[in-house]
């Protein structure tokens, strides 16, 4: 079997930030991405066939991210796209498949950046087409300059919000309203920690102004209740919530519309961290489970490193920050680095972390996920999408006895689908811990198990593996 | 451009114009595009019908994660078509209950 010093998985911030670090200086890199660019979701790049005449017209996060790939296009790192890591083996051994053909290799290092996705919230009618994730509508924007529809509802907590929005308007949409479920009450409490970071408390303010400028009612403390529709959306309905985002009844508000964008937040990707073996543990301050890490980013299995969203959802700049770390802490593990640079870059890394941990912290407390946000779906509402389980049939399960996530998929087919439990899991969990009255923490996981995405038998059949 | 067409005009200068069939119909798609994205351009919403429910599903998280925009790409089932790039001629059809194998459910 082929043995790579480091095997990065993930081409966004984070495992762009790791690859460049790491083949700086002089590691042999391998970067894996399911996708056909590079990039990931804040970074994302236009199809190779559009032209752009005027790039100062795009986000500014194209530029950014343009610059990084041809950096690490520079290095000589071995990019492979289009292609699924499927399977983490012996916490070593990196399973990757590609059209019609699998591989396996040993990773001398290996460096998870998975990234997260949009926190899956069932709600009366969020099946429905027209009511995409937030996550989803941006890269239809952003890649494909394709708007979600033509009067939109966003709904959600978090700043992506003002960005979504921002998009929409852009692209010509009509915006019907912006609901943040928080109160974002008293911002003034957080002034002496955003203080370091006035560009980003700069940047919402005036994606807000603009949106208020357009004549967008943004609305706090607000949260979805349902959205309505035979075939797709016609309707929306908001109403107000308290702190814990328990929706208010009796103050109800209703838009005609023809597409709704959901985004209450994110949660990391673990399959592939789990799958390896490394220990996680359930973080209540951003409601999600979370690889256990030493400062330099090394999970409780030596070699193997997790970083960005994947490891805790904090955006892009905090993505770039610990990839640069990780990939410096595998040069100086494969002995590629002189001690005294890596101590100098190793400790300029670690500053810049602190410096971020700060911003962090207020976006966690501003947008700390209410308790509330999982009692929006009534008996009948799907909470496994792909098999069509109800909550109520999950919760006849639970009443019953089943205590473990687990045990709910294997008496009633939750999560056994094709997103392998990514959409009903989260909220499978809440669902458990209220009615045993148990805390979130405790009632664990999904069992994790290969493959992470579906891979078709015959790339399985055909395993290239170099004997 | 048609009326439905959910383009979005500037600043951008798309690949080369395609047609895609869908369900036997011709819809323009742009080289580069996703199938997700040339439909919902064109104004399709049910990408699909699920097994259970026979209820209409499209594209949801948009990033390969959900598995709700599966259609049947070249008389192959479950094609994510947020992930699927367009081709010239490419067909596309909404997908059934599991969809079918070579006409074959």
């Amino acid at each position: 079997m082929r043995s790579v010093e480091c095997v990065v998985i993930g081409g966004g911030p984070a495992g762009l930030a790791a690859a460049q670090a790491a083949a700086r200086a002089g590691v042999q890199v391998m970067l894996v991405d399911e996708n056909a660019q590079l990039g990931g979701q804040y970074y994302r790049q236009l199809p190779v066939t559009f032209q752009v005449p005027n790039s100062a017209r795009l986000p500014k996060e194209y530029a950014e991210g343009r610059t990084l790939i041809q950096e690490v296009q520079a290095l000589g790192v071995d990019l492979r796209l289009d292609t699924v890591a499927w399977a983490v083996f012996d916490a070593e051994i990196v399973a990757l498949a590609s059209g019609d053909a699998t591989e396996r290799l040993q990773a001398e290092t290996l460096i998870l950046a998975p990234g997260a996705y949009d926190r899956p919230v069932p709600f009366p009618g969020w099946t429905l087409p027209g009511v995409m994730t937030a996550g989803g509508a941006q890269n239809l924007m952003k890649a494909y300059r394709v708007l979600p529809g033509r009067r939109v509802l966003v709904a959600g907590s978090g700043p992506l919000l003002l960005v979504v929005a921002h998009s929409l308007l852009q692209g010509g949409a009509e915006v019907a309203a912006v609901c943040e479920a928080s109160p974002m009450r008293d911002l003034w409490r957080y002034a002496p920690w955003m203080l370091p970071h006035l560009n980003f408390a700069q940047q919402g303010y005036d994606y807000w102004r603009q949106i208020r400028e357009a004549g967008v009612p943004f609305l706090r403390g607000r949260i979805i209740r349902h959205v309505l529709g035979r075939t797709e959306v016609t309707r929306a309905v908001i109403s107000r919530c308290d702190e814990a985002w328990r929706p208010l009844s009796g103050t109800e508000q209703g838009f005609d519309v023809d597409a709704v964008v959901i985004g209450y937040g994110f949660v990391p990707s673990l399959e592939l961290s789990r799958l390896a073996g490394c220990e996680h543990r359930y973080l209540p301050e951003v409601d999600s489970w979370v690889p256990t890490r030493t400062p330099d980013l090394e999970t409780t299995l030596p070699g193997v490193f997790v970083v960005g969203d994947g490891a805790g959802v904090a955006g892009s700049a905090v993505a770039r920050a610990e990839g640069g770390l990780a990939g410096l802490v595998v040069a100086q593990r494969l002995g590629k680095i002189a001690e005294r640079d890596y101590g100098i870059l190793r400790a300029r890394a670690r500053g810049r972390l602190r410096h971020l941990a700060g911003f962090r912290r207020v976006m966690d407390s501003l947008y700390r996920v209410g308790p509330g946000l999982y009692s929006l779906a009534d008996d009948v509402t799907p909470l496994c999408r792909c098999e069509e389980i109800t909550v109520g049939e999950a919760l006849a399960a639970i009443r019953e006895g089943a205590t473990h996530p687990s045990e709910v998929k294997a008496w009633t087919r939750t999560g056994m689908g094709r997103c392998q439990g990514r959409m009903c899991g989260p909220t499978l969990a809440h669902l458990i811990a209220r009615t045993a009255g148990r805390p979130v923490a405790e009632v664990g996981l999904f069992t994790q198990r290969p493959p992470t995405k579906p891979v078709p038998l015959s790339a399985l059949i055909h395993d290239v593996t170099a004997v | 451009m048609t009326h439905d067409d959910l383009r979005i005009a500037t600043p951008v200068q798309r690949g080369r114009l395609l047609t895609i069939l869908v369900d036997g119909r011709e819809v323009p798609a742009y080289e580069g595009e996703t199938v997700a994205a040339a439909l919902l351009a064109a104004g399709y919403r049910t990408f699909r019908l699920t097994p259970r429910g026979q209820t209409p599903r499209s594209y949801f998280c948009g990033m390969g994660v959900c598995h709700d925009c599966l259609m049947m790409v070249d008389g192959l089932p479950n094609v994510r078509t947020c992930m699927t790039p367009v081709r010239d001629g490419l067909r596309v059809d909404t997908q059934h209950g599991l969809g079918e194998w070579d006409g074959r459910s």
